[in-house]
């Protein structure tokens, strides 16, 4: 994945969830993967398009999506329903819209897609022919994970 | 089934008698036998599609050596896999257009034809009494072996088709054809003592002591820095260690700690690692580009590390082809080193002379101009995974082999092979060498070119 896009995401990572959250957010060592990735429980996924093409997927486990979707609701969310699902999406849809932003500045054009999510038990990600880049998050909430495949369009 | 009539149908015609006087058992298994090297071999009838007698067959240049070639089958062009070769077998002299028992077998989507000594019958067997394989059976590989199976008084091997051929086995077998000439040198792990047991009195055990050290010099090189002594540096490692003998005076010669395995890889690293290329080894990187009136390029930079090399590659290439549209893949699995390669800004009295023409002033200093800085993605990519790159003209790939696993080496080089264009070029560190017979070395000196042979 190019140098440049990855400052943005992992600065707009930090800075949402920080916002978000209103507390302690610790960024883990990045690093790549290119088999099929273990999703934890809860994924929602943001398309790319535009110069390149790609996706990216913001993976945490059930009782950390809770806490989050309650955090950011103010209110204490204690099953999986529509409005938690609604609020990750969201989530996703931030911090995605704020590094397509900052890279927009550096001249690279992207476009997204609606964001989707996905639940479930023992979920795995694999993308053809690209590596992933894994930025992994900790937060009071419990650890979050943002899964970046982009590749340049052919 | 062929219309011909072939041995296969009269087998089919004669063995209801066979089954009864086998009678009892149940057949649930039926497998084509035939003989390799005077043993008796059977495959699962499910995997042969038809059987038949071929001679002449196209001959295909730089396969495998158990490749015979291609055979027009009715119009299907299939591949010809000489078996007796591919184990290891004698192969019975025949002549030259004489025919050969083939087997045209079907693994998944895959047909091709196995050329073997002779082709006896359909033998129908209970799968329970097929035996696991013994070891004692060493010609052939023992995962190659489905099992044993006794049937009238004779014992059958039956092979694992869908092991040999399936194209997973053909990709993992590329590594070993790298490796192999790794092997020849004691690998970097074992300092066994080999081929000076041949040899005698003091003369041996001084030997068995120098190996045995450069043994444990190769595990430290390894262990501390990962850098993997074999074919690809096995030349330097070599005057290295005996330099490194002199340097030490006999003193202690093995590397203890991270500092050890650096002063041992001092002088390792190719010319101007870590900052722009001096005007000699650009033009000496130049002298290696071939002549070539194409209108795009496009390079792979594996392993680029700060970026340095690219940019200076770049540069080279510009001044060669002032009208060519070049492109740069340039990565590297360090986050760290990489990250600052984009946006690199220079001091123009540090720069040598030839760069400073496409240097323009920016905000902050100077960088080279859009033109030069459009023309390299760097990207945060591990050349281990996969790697989605279209056909390349140039590799450029200095010091990065040598830091990979042995096997790993044997892999990437695979990769470049597959990736670089027939005319290619591949760069590597200086004392470093691709030392296949897939790679002909094109120059000596400061710059290790190669092209595919």
């Amino acid at each position: 994945m190019r140098v440049e896009y990855i400052n943005p995401f992992v600065e707009s990572a930090f800075n949402v969830l920080k916002e978000v959250l209103q507390g302690d957010v610790k960024r883990g060592e990045l690093y790549l993967k290119s088999t099929s990735i273990p999703v934890m429980g809860v994924a929602a996924i943001v398309g790319l398009a535009g110069d390149v093409e790609g996706r990216v997927l913001f993976d945490m486990d059930k009782p950390t999506a809770l806490k989050v979707a309650s955090v950011m609701n103010g209110e204490e969310l204690k099953v999986m329903d529509e409005l938690v699902k609604a609020t990750i999406t969201e989530l996703a849809n931030m911090i995605t819209a704020q590094a397509v932003t900052k890279l927009h500045e550096l001249g690279f054009k992207f476009d997204l897609t609606p964001p989707a999510i996905f639940t479930g038990e023992n979920m795995e990600v694999s993308d053809q022919d690209v590596e992933a880049l894994i930025v992994p998050m900790e937060t009071a909430q419990g650890k979050l994970e943002i899964n970046v495949a982009i590749r340049e369009r052919g | 089934m062929t219309s011909q009539a072939n041995p296969l149908d009269a087998a089919i015609l004669e063995r209801p008698e066979e089954g009864r006087k086998e009678k009892a058992e149940k057949v649930d298994f039926k497998m084509v036998t035939f003989s390799l090297g005077g043993k008796e071999y059977g495959i699962d009838i499910m995997n042969v599609k038809e059987i038949a007698r071929a001679g002449r067959f196209t001959y295909v240049p730089n396969v495998a050596p158990f490749v015979r070639g291609v055979y027009n089958l009715r119009g299907d062009i299939i591949s010809v896999i000489d078996l007796r070769v591919m184990f290891h077998l004698p192969v019975e002299k025949r002549e030259e257009d004489a025919l050969e028992s083939l087997l045209i077998l079907r693994v998944e989507d895959h047909v091709f034809g196995v050329i073997v000594d002779s082709i006896d019958k359909v033998v129908g067997i209970s799968r329970s009494s097929i035996q696991p394989p013994h070891p004692i059976f060493g010609d052939i590989n023992v995962k190659y072996i489905r099992g044993i199976v006794e049937n009238a008084g004779k014992l059958y091997i039956i092979l694992d088709i869908a092991k040999i051929f399936s194209p997973k086995a053909e990709r993992e077998e590329h590594p070993a054809h790298y490796e192999a000439p790794a092997a020849a040198t004691p690998p970097a792990r074992t300092g066994a003592p080999g081929p000076a047991a041949a040899r005698s009195g003091t003369e041996r055990s001084q030997t068995v002591e120098a190996e045995m050290t450069s043994g444990f010099v190769k595990e430290g090189l390894y262990s501390f820095r990962h850098f993997a002594v074999t074919a690809v540096n096995e030349a330097w490692f070599r005057t290295r260690f005996s330099e490194w003998e002199r340097l030490r005076k006999g003193t202690d010669l093995q590397l203890h700690e991270e500092a050890d395995a650096d002063a041992f890889l001092d002088g390792f690293s190719s010319p101007y690692t870590g900052t722009l290329w001096g005007a000699d080894y650009l033009d000496a990187v130049t002298s290696c580009l071939p002549e070539t009136d194409g209108r795009s390029l496009n390079v792979w930079n594996p392993g680029c590390g700060k970026g340095f090399e690219t940019w200076s590659l770049a540069c080279a290439l510009r001044r060669k082809y002032p009208q060519a549209r070049v492109k740069i893949w340039a990565n590297d699995s360090d986050l760290l080193a990489i990250s600052m390669a984009p946006n690199m800004v220079f001091d123009v009295d540090e720069v040598p002379e030839p760069y400073r023409e496409f240097l323009v002033k920016g905000r902050n200093g100077w960088t080279f101009d859009p033109a030069i800085r459009d023309s390299i993605f760097f990207e945060f990519h591990d050349v281990l995974n996969s790697n989605p790159l279209p056909p390349v003209d140039l590799i450029l790939c200095r010091d990065m082999l040598s830091f990979l696993a042995p096997e790993e080496q044997g892999r990437v080089l695979n990769d470049f092979h597959e990736k670089l264009k027939g005319a290619g070029l591949l760069i590597l560190g200086t004392n470093e060498t691709a030392a296949t017979d897939a790679w002909k070395p094109l120059s000596s000196g400061a710059v290790s070119a190669f092209a595919k042979a």
